[in-house]
């Protein structure tokens, strides 16, 4: 019905110079921004799907390799659970770096992807963003102050590093008695979000995100219980840009990208 | 499939209208009668959530009800608790974020109201309180009841801000729209399929009934 208005508008107006002018103007910016995708999405440009634990990591790694090769890399990032979902539907990705193996395996088993490959391992740790909170001897003792009103977790379903946290809970016997106080987080990124904002007392965030500038600011503990989290890619199988994803996964396993994930606390 | 999580919602819908009904009135009543320098501006800024992206207001919110940000603080001076990833936080957002669909109808109503009746009440020495309580309220029903059921269903399916703010606590914060997403992401369409049919004939018996009342205001007066 807008849509109306305003067309008819402008046609009543074209008869007046420069209610035309206006027309052109409107035209040439209507044109702009419905072009703008498509500059946007290159056919050399590569699509990846990217675990919200590897977001840092990730932007250092695509401008080394836009710059070495030349290939604009688009990364978006969720849940490991929320962009299988998405592969296993359609979604047109060129690859895939889930935060665990299982979600890649089965991507292949079900015929949508190649064979994946191990790209980083990393952990999950207790953080918070006062530095002050962190005079326990150890993760389970920090747990267990009453004073603690919230705690963070991303969800144990579709995130692996809050699948990695309820088994350290679990273990350590303490997964029912923080259940008043937990907190679920969409992704780990917005776990670190909901601890960094001291909206909760405490976040099991990615090591990653405690290494980053915001991260240095607060303090963690180690978790011995918890699994490590072996993060394991896989290229789509119905990219249309075979030989760019090829290129990305080797540069994953490079020289060059190994020490910028061991910068972000990968091994 | 997730009863819980319905039950939030609908307790949600039914705490947020409410408390909408109190704050809208009042407001409403302003914007309908008063003036005053600046009442357009106040006006928009009343309007304001129906433009924004519940991802902004959703951003906002955490910042403000969280444990540094101003309400948040206050909060936690009264009652020693925090507002974020509560109850009451969510109702909170849900009464910021259906604000304008609660005044707009209110105020629709007050202007509907025959300005001879306001007159009549005065020359008969009502004060101006006991006219908005003896004869505005009781002329604008229909008004009052359109406000109520757009804003409850605005809140059933209000998603983008709680999920912001809500952090998805079962039972307190994790309404039916967010158990839907989370079975969706988790590829359980099972779930997620039989959470969804449930929305329609909810959705579909409130229009229902604002069609009725729509109906009744037109014979009725």
């Amino acid at each position: 019905m807008f849509h109306k208005t305003i067309t008819g508008n402008l046609l009543h107006r074209n008869i007046h110079h420069c209610g035309f002018r206006a027309f052109i103007g409107l035209s040439i910016l209507l044109a702009t921004l419905l072009g703008w995708p498509a500059s946007g999405t290159a056919a050399e440009g590569l699509r990846i799907g990217v675990a919200a634990n590897f977001l840092q990591a990730t932007k250092e790694l695509a401008a080394a390799f836009e710059k070495q090769t030349g290939i604009q890399v688009e990364a978006t990032f969720a849940s490991s659970g929320s962009l299988y979902a998405q592969i296993a539907n359609g979604s047109p990705y060129d690859l895939f770096l889930s935060a665990d193996e299982e979600r890649p395996a089965k991507l292949h088993r079900e015929g949508n992807a190649d064979k994946p490959f191990v790209y980083a391992r990393g952990r999950v740790v207790l953080w918070s963003a006062r530095k002050s909170s962190c005079s326990a001897t150890d993760w389970r003792q920090a747990l267990a102050d009453p004073a603690i009103r919230k705690i963070a977790v991303a969800n144990p379903e579709t995130a692996p590093y809050g699948a990695a946290a309820r088994a350290a809970l679990q273990k350590a016997g303490l997964w029912d008695s923080i259940q008043e106080k937990r907190v679920t987080a969409q992704d780990i990124a917005q776990t670190f979000q909901y601890a960094s904002t001291e909206a909760v007392d405490w976040g099991f965030c990615a090591f990653s995100s405690v290494v980053s500038e915001q991260g240095r600011k607060g303090c963690h503990y180690e978790i011995p219980e918890a699994p490590e989290i072996v993060q394991a890619a896989c290229i789509v199988k119905q990219t249309q840009n075979r030989a760019g994803a090829e290129r990305f996964a080797a540069f994953l396993l490079s020289a060059p990208a190994v020490g910028v994930k061991e910068k972000y606390g990968y091994r | 499939m997730d009863f819980l999580s319905l039950y939030v919602t609908l307790k949600l819908a039914l705490v947020a209208t409410i408390l909408l009904l109190l704050i809208a009135a009042p407001i409403a009543y302003v914007l309908a009668y008063a003036h005053f320098p600046g009442k357009a501006l106040f006006e928009a800024l009343i309007y304001l959530p129906i433009a924004l992206p519940p991802t902004v207001m959703g951003f906002y919110l955490i910042l403000a009800m969280g444990p540094k940000g101003a309400v948040g603080r206050a909060w936690g001076l009264l009652t020693g608790g925090s507002l974020l990833f509560t109850f009451l936080g969510i109702v909170a957002a849900s009464v910021l974020y259906s604000i304008p669909f609660a005044v707009q109808p209110i105020k629709a109503a007050f202007l509907k109201i025959d300005p001879r009746l306001l007159e009549n009440a005065a020359v008969l020495g009502l004060s101006r309180f006991a006219a908005f309580i003896r004869v505005v309220l009781p002329n604008s029903i229909g008004g009052m009841a359109a406000a109520s059921i757009l804003v409850f269903l605005h809140t059933i399916g209000a998603f983008g801000v709680l999920l912001m703010v809500g952090g998805s606590v079962p039972g307190v914060t994790k309404v039916a729209s967010i158990a839907v997403y989370e079975a969706v992401e988790a590829m359980d369409y099972r779930t997620a399929g039989w959470m969804s049919l449930c929305f329609i004939p909810i959705s579909y018996i409130f229009l229902l009934l604002v069609n009725r009342l729509n109906g009744e205001a037109r014979h009725g007066a």
